[in-house]
Formats: structure tokens, C-alpha cells, sequence
């Protein structure tokens, strides 16, 4: 009993895959090709359930009708296996129930799409060739006929393995310990993803770039790969269930045994998960025995690297954060790390034996000088003057009670024509006496005398008002003010406002000032000792 | 007694504002004095004033030529009047605490104790002015041991808060027959390391707790400043063998001093001028010595000496 899959699979097979074949457009290349296509689309069509074609219509279709209907296939059948992945992602261990039932039949499809890619890497020079015939025919034939090619050789190449395999190189060895180590790192999605963006990775190259994919299969190709994926996932999965592999199941591709390239084991380097399954640990026994020394090492090394590279990818510790407020980390967390902080404050000084016996040292070198900081009473200042005792006289006053009201009476009202009193001609005798002390002591001690100039006695006006200077009797007539305006007034010449000034009058007023000034100033150095630097600044 | 607080209230602020024309004076007038000292010319924003302010110069004497502030005025009549101070807690004292104050009471001459009770602070110092005290001293505690003094000094004066620490205090000793009776006598002072301007007030502030002694007491009262923390001591010296020799027979309680806060009011106004206060924060108070010169030691003023 041939499955639908099978049939499809053998008749891609029979396609040729010389590449000069491709170059031109034949008809019954391309009749073939058709017809394969119709046979896939027949396999795929059970797992599809809302699909409107039964079959791939091929005959009278162009190119771009067929390739819609396949589109119009697979587009539901995408999303269902998208959310078939995310629901593996979710529960990772119903995966491992999948697996037990296809083990037999997953083996074979293992191992041919390994090597496919192993081989797939190798063949640079005829994907190139591949890629040129993209230009010549239509686009998405070719994008078909070229993975099926591609296949073709990669099985035709399968029988050849011998030629790259030698002593040393093991594919499957290869391959077991890949299939080990991925299962080691990665999760069941990551293996789902994997398989499903290995093949877009075919697809989409062939469809979008050309060529450069060859070698960025080689290399991390994490961001085309990411891109891809969107893209990949439309026309990867058509392709992945009509592989070569006949029995192949939803379980074969989405199981976590099922790892293939080493390069997506970079890319995955990024979405790490833990891993869990009693398989891993199955599958790692029986690599172990097999280990030499050297491997082994090399392994411990390898998970060494690993778990710090986990551990660098992981969220730091709050300790390692920087600012962290009490929100961010764990309850209590604070209580169990050791925290240091840098005191700005001199601590308390603890009391030894030794101070206690130093301060007791200074308080006894203290006491012996007799060195304290009491509080002094302060010298009282004598705020008054010292009082005057007046002596009473005894002897009886010589002026009758009326002269003595005459005479104060006088002095109130006429203030400057009040006889002298007794005590006032005393006084005035007294400083007479003094000055001439003075003008004589002055002249005995003075290196230069100038003596004072003699000032003729002359009677004092005083600037006061006319009604205190007129005669009692006649009241109503006002006497002059004794002092003329004239003698009143303190300034000198013609007085002019600000603003009746010419410019001749403030000019001249500058210059008198400036004179003023420096006459001071030079009055001035015989108190000040530098008489050049203050000319000399004034100057400047 | 209301107007008349209120009159001095406005001669101090009067005097208080009149301070900052008096400094400008006094910045001139020994500006002009370091000119004529030095021969030096007489900068040239003082030529106009020079010739009334050289006058001044030659009227001042030693008293007036110091412009006086109103934190001097406020130990103005301490030197005539013996201190009289008010000892109190906050409130709800602890046993522990109640024993301190009464141990203060002995130490400081002149002091009264009184139960906090349900006081205001503002009540307190009401009252304490209206009788004519000087000082009022608040102890503070933390269960049982006591961590703050508060000194206030009372017309209009300076609050200085401190920290307490490492306090025992004379209970604590239980040979109570080896202590024996605290002498009550006007005590010596002894003032250690106070060198900074701030340290010049902190000890005024606390000289002034203290009357005027005779000068042969036996009692000495230490207030000894290591880096910013100071010691307070109470002894009784004895000289047993001639004038050379003493001993030191320590009384009293014992602890450290550690200012934080030096405010221009009383404690109860609560807006009054901050003069200084401690920044533990900032990154140079480690090296920074606030009250005392930590790096002089006494060995060297010794040598110098010698």
C-alpha cells in the first residue's frame, strides 16, 4: 500500500535533476512537475479540513492559479499548526507522548533529513546553479521543482556518504551527539521551530535570496531567520509533510528528539529553556560510556560554559542591580546579605582606660597651674559720671530776692543783653587764664609755633530773631532782622539752578571742584606717609 | 512685665539689624587701618568717607573698636547675676531618667528641678522668664537611658541641643559608701580644645551654666573636646603631698557631648535662625573638625613651650 505521501515522493523522484534539463522550458518537464505537485497537494489534503479544492487543479491553470490554490490549501493549515506548536510550547510533556508512538518511523526521517542538511551544507555550487534557473522560469514552479531537486540530489548524494565519512568523521555520530547536546539545551518548541524554520529556510531562500543563504546557513543567521519565520512558515510546512519521508508524522517534527542544525543551535542559544524529561537523561547515559577522556572533558567544559552563559542571560540577582527600591526585591532579602555602607560620621569615641587617663592627666596638669576657664565678673562700667557734689553755700546771698527774679527775667527775654552773672564772669576769667597757659606752653614745646592770630574782641551778631532784639515797650514796631541778607546767605557769587547752567558754567564748576580736591590732597600727604602713589593714582 | 518683654524683644531686634551697618563701619575702619599701618594707598571706594572715618579711628579705644553682636549681648548680664537654672525631661520620664536630672541638679549650682508632667515647652519658658531664670536644661531619653540635653539660654538666648552618649551615671555605681556625698561648693571649670568659632560659643554657652567660684574650691567640673565629641568629667582633687602632687577623686555622673544644633532663639520658638547645624552627610564632615583643632596635640603646645 503506497500512502499518498510515498506516491508523491516517488514521483518527484522521477524527475531529472540534471540542471542543463532545466534550462530550457520543456513541456513534459513541467508536466511532471505538475503532476507531483497535484500528488503532494493529495497527501497533504487528509490533514487539511478546510480546504475547498479535493484535488490541485493543474490543467488549462497557470502558474500563478496553481500556486493560489496550494496558498489557499495550506494557508489554514498553517494556523492550525501554529497553534498546535504553541499548545506543545504550553505542555511540553504531551510531546513526549507523541513520541513513543511514531519512535520506528521517525528514525528513518531523522536521519535522511540530517543528512540532507549535512549534505545540504556541502553543495554550494549546485544550489548556485539552482538559483541561476530561478530567472529563467516561472517562480514558483521553480521554487517547488528546485527543493524537490534539491532533495533528489541530497538522496542521490545520501548513497555517497561513504566519500565524506571516513576514520575520524562519524555523521552519525555527528549526529548522535547533536541530537544529545540540543536535547540538552533546548526546549520541545525550540525543536518544533527549528524543523519548521529549517525548512523555510530552504523555501524562502530559493523564493527571496539567492545564494547568500547557502552561506549564511553556515554561519548564526539569527535575524534572517527570525524574519523568515513568518514567511517560512507558509510554505515550510506544505514541503515538510511531503518529504521523502513516508511515514512522517506531526509528532516526527515536533518532537524534542528530532534536532537537526548545529547552526540553529546558535540561533536557539537565544530563547533558552529548561529542559525536563526523563529522555534527556536516557539519551545522556548512553552517550557517556561511549566518551573518551578528551570528550568528556570536553563536555564538562561545555555545560560549564553554558550554565554561566545561562546565568549571564537570566535577570540579575537584586544584589547586582544597581538602585534597588524594597518593591523589587523579595521580602526580607535585605536581612540576609551583608551590607556595607560608608560612614561620613567620626564614631563615638569608645572610653578606654587610656582616655579616661589621658583626660584625668590634663585635668591634674590643669589644677597644679591653676589654669581654669571660669567665668570672670566682669569690670563694672562706671556708666555715670561721677556726681557732682555741689557745696551749698552758707553765707548769705548778697543779692536781694528781686534782683535775683530782675535778672532772670532779663535773661529769658533778652538773652544776649542779660548782665554776666557772678559765676559766668568766674568762668570767663578761668578760660582767659587757660588760653594764655596754653599759647605760652605751646610755645616752649612746639618745634614750629605759629601763634595764633590775635582776634579783636568784637561783639557777636547773632542771627536772632527781631522781635527778641527790640525794645519791650513798642511792640508793634519790627526792627530789622540784625543781620543783613547778605551776611545770612553761606554762598558765594551768582547762584544758577541745574538747569539755567550753560555749558561754560558747568564746565567751570568741574574745574573748581577738581581743584578743590587736589589742594586737598595735597594737604593730605603730611598725614599720609606715600605722597607720590596717591597723586600719582589720583591721576590715573 | 508683658511691655517690658516686649520692649527688649525690639531693642534686641533693633540691634540685632543695626549689626549689619556696624559691620560694614568696622570693615572700612580696618580697612583703612591695615592701609596706613602698611603705607599702603587707601582703596579707592574709601576716599570720600576716609577723612570722617580716620577721625573715628582716632576716637575709638579697645572697647568700641569691636563691633559688638547681639549673641554677645546675650551673656551681657551673665557676669553680673549668678546663673539660676531649671532642669527638666520630657515627658513621661523613666526611672532611670528621673535619677539622671536629680544627679544634674548637684552638678550644676543654682538649679531646680521640676516635674515635666503635661507641660508645654512654651509654658515652661513663659514661666521660667517671668522668674527670672536663666538657663532652662531639658534631658531627653531612650528607654531608660539618657540620649539629649537641651540648654537653653533664657532672655532671648542661644539653644544649644546635644547628643548624650556613653552616660553613666552615679546609680549605676553601686558602691554607693565609696562615692559618698556630692560636694555642692561653685565648681572650677575646665574647657579643653575649644578653638573654632563655633567652639568659642559652645563653651561660652556652657561656662555660663556655671556662677562665679572661689578660687579655692575643690571641685572641678571638665568639659574635654576629642574630634568633635566632648567629655564631661566631675572631680574632687585633693593635693595631698605639697602643690605638685594632686588627686583625682572622680564624682558624678560621666558622658559625651555631641552637639547638633546651635539655635539663635529659645526653645520654643521654632522659626528662630539656625546658627549651626551638623550635616553628617556631607562628604568632608569625616575630615572636618567643627569645635576643637583635632590635629594640635598637646604634646606639641608642650614643646613649643618649652
Amino acid at each position: 500500500m503506497v500512502t499518498p505521501v510515498e506516491a508523491a515522493v516517488e514521483s518527484l523522484r522521477q524527475i531529472s535533476t540534471e540542471p542543463p534539463v532545466w534550462l530550457v522550458p520543456k513541456q513534459e518537464l513541467s508536466q511532471a512537475v505538475r503532476a507531483a505537485s497535484k500528488l503532494l497537494f493529495a497527501s497533504l489534503k487528509p490533514h487539511c479540513t478546510k480546504s475547498p479544492f479535493d484535488e490541485l487543479l493543474i490543467e488549462g491553470f497557470d502558474a500563478e492559479q496553481i500556486w493560489q490554490q496550494i496558498d489557499l490549501q495550506s494557508q489554514p493549515l498553517l494556523s492550525s499548526l501554529r497553534r498546535e506548536v504553541k499548545k506543545f510550547e504550553k505542555h511540553p510533556e504531551e510531546i513526549s507522548k507523541l513520541k513513543v508512538d511514531v519512535e520506528g518511523g521517525k528514525k528513518k526521517v531523522l536521519e535522511e533529513i540530517e543528512t540532507e542538511n549535512v549534505v545540504v551544507n556541502d553543495d554550494d555550487d549546485e544550489d548556485d546553479d539552482i538559483d541561476m534557473d530561478e530567472e529563467d522560469e516561472d517562480e514558483e514552479e521553480e521554487g517547488e521543482e528546485k527543493e524537490k531537486g534539491r532533495e533528489e540530489e541530497s538522496e542521490n548524494e545520501g548513497e555517497e556518504k561513504g566519500g565524506i565519512e571516513d576514520k575520524f568523521l562519524k555523521i552519525k555520530e555527528l549526529q548522535e551527539y547533536l541530537e544529545e547536546d540540543e536535547a540538552r539545551e533546548f526546549g520541545t518548541n525550540k525543536k518544533k521551530r527549528k524543523a519548521e524554520t529549517k525548512k523555510h529556510e530552504e523555501d524562502t531562500e530559493d523564493e527571496e535570496e539567492e545564494g547568500d543563504d547557502e552561506e549564511n546557513e553556515d554561519d548564526t543567521d539569527e535575524a534572517e531567520e527570525e524574519e523568515e519565520d513568518e514567511l517560512g512558515l507558509f510554505g515550510g510546512d506544505d514541503e515538510s509533510d511531503e518529504d521523502d519521508l513516508g511515514n512522517a508524522r506531526y509528532e516526527d517534527f515536533f518532537s524534542r528528539k528530532k534536532s537537526k542544525d548545529s547552526e540553529d543551535k546558535a540561533k536557539y542559544r537565544d530563547m533558552l529553556e529548561e529542559d525536563s524529561g526523563s529522555d534527556d537523561e536516557h539519551v545522556d547515559k548512553k552517550r557517556k560510556d561511549g566518551l573518551s577522556k578528551h570528550e568528556k572533558e570536553l563536555d564538562e567544559l561545555r555545560s560549564k560554559i553554558e550554565q554561566m552563559e545561562k546565568a549571564n542571560l537570566d535577570p540579575k540577582v537584586w544584589t547586582m542591580r544597581g538602585e534597588v527600591t524594597a518593591a523589587q526585591r523579595q521580602k526580607n532579602s535585605a536581612l540576609e546579605v551583608d551590607l556595607d555602607f560608608e560612614h561620613n560620621v567620626r564614631p563615638a569615641p569608645v572610653i578606654t582606660e587610656e582616655v579616661t587617663a589621658s583626660l584625668e592627666d590634663l585635668i591634674k596638669t590643669r589644677i597644679s597651674e591653676g589654669l581654669f576657664d571660669d567665668v570672670q565678673k566682669a569690670p563694672t562700667l562706671s556708666s555715670k559720671a561721677p556726681r557732682e557734689v555741689k557745696e551749698l553755700d552758707d553765707n548769705k546771698s548778697k543779692k536781694g530776692l528781686a534782683e535775683i527774679y530782675e535778672e532772670e527775667f532779663v535773661q529769658k527775654t533778652d538773652p544776649a543783653s542779660a548782665p554776666l552773672t557772678f559765676s559766668d564772669e568766674l568762668k570767663k576769667e578761668a578760660s582767659m587764664l587757660f588760653k594764655k597757659l596754653c599759647l605760652k606752653l605751646d610755645a616752649l614745646s612746639h618745634f614750629h609755633f605759629t601763634p595764633k592770630p590775635v582776634v579783636e574782641d568784637m561783639s557777636i551778631q547773632t542771627n536772632v530773631p527781631a522781635l527778641a532784639m527790640e525794645e519791650i515797650a513798642p511792640m508793634a514796631v519790627s526792627d530789622a532782622a540784625m543781620l543783613a541778607p547778605e551776611e545770612v546767605f553761606s554762598g558765594k557769587g551768582d547762584i544758577k539752578e541745574e538747569a539755567e547752567m550753560t555749558k561754560a558754567d558747568r564746565k567751570k564748576r568741574r574745574a573748581n571742584k577738581k581743584r578743590k580736591f587736589k589742594a586737598k590732597a595735597a594737604k593730605r600727604p603730611r598725614a599720609n606717609t606715600s605722597v607720590r602713589n596717591s597723586d600719582e593714582g589720583s591721576k590715573v | 512685665m508683658l511691655r517690658r518683654n516686649i520692649r527688649l524683644r525690639r531693642e534686641y531686634l533693633y540691634r540685632k539689624s543695626l549689626e549689619g551697618k556696624e559691620r560694614l563701619l568696622y570693615e572700612k575702619k580696618r580697612k583703612i587701618k591695615e592701609a596706613l599701618l602698611e603705607g599702603k594707598p587707601i582703596p579707592t571706594e574709601l576716599r570720600n568717607e576716609e577723612a570722617a572715618l580716620r577721625q573715628e579711628i582716632d576716637l575709638e579705644d579697645d572697647y568700641t573698636a569691636i563691633p559688638k553682636t547681639h549673641i554677645d549681648d546675650e551673656y551681657a548680664n551673665a557676669t553680673i547675676r549668678d546663673p539660676k537654672i531649671l532642669l527638666t525631661t520630657s515627658r513621661d520620664p523613666s526611672a532611670p531618667l528621673v535619677q539622671f536630672v536629680k544627679e544634674l541638679k548637684f552638678v550644676f549650682p543654682n538649679a531646680e528641678r521640676m516635674n515635666r508632667g503635661g507641660q508645654v515647652i512654651s509654658e515652661i519658658i513663659e514661666s521660667c522668664r517671668a522668674h527670672e531664670f536663666t538657663d532652662v536644661i531639658l534631658v531627653h531619653e531612650h528607654r531608660g537611658i539618657p540620649d539629649g540635653l537641651i540648654i537653653s539660654h533664657l532672655p532671648f538666648g542661644p539653644t544649644a541641643y546635644f547628643g548624650l552618649l556613653n552616660v553613666v551615671t552615679r546609680h549605676d555605681i553601686k558602691d554607693k559608701k565609696a562615692m559618698g556625698t556630692m560636694p555642692e561648693a561653685y565648681p572650677h571649670l575646665i574647657l579643653d580644645n575649644f578653638k573654632t568659632k563655633l567652639g568659642e560659643r559652645t563653651a561660652n554657652i556652657l561656662k555660663h551654666l556655671f556662677p562665679v567660684p572661689k578660687p579655692d574650691t575643690k571641685r572641678i567640673v571638665a568639659f574635654a573636646n576629642r574630634s568633635d565629641y566632648i567629655s564631661f568629667r566631675h572631680h574632687i582633687y585633693e593635693k595631698p603631698g605639697g602643690p605638685k602632687s594632686v588627686e583625682l577623686k572622680e564624682i558624678g555622673p560621666r558622658f559625651e557631648l555631641r552637639l547638633y544644633q546651635v539655635k539663635l532663639g529659645t526653645m520654643e520658638q521654632s522659626e528662630a535662625q539656625i546658627e549651626w547645624v551638623i550635616r553628617p552627610y556631607m562628604n568632608t564632615t569625616k575630615k572636618r573638625s567643627f569645635i576643637g583643632n583635632d590635629h594640635e596635640s598637646d604634646d606639641k603646645r608642650k614643646k613649643i613651650k618649652a
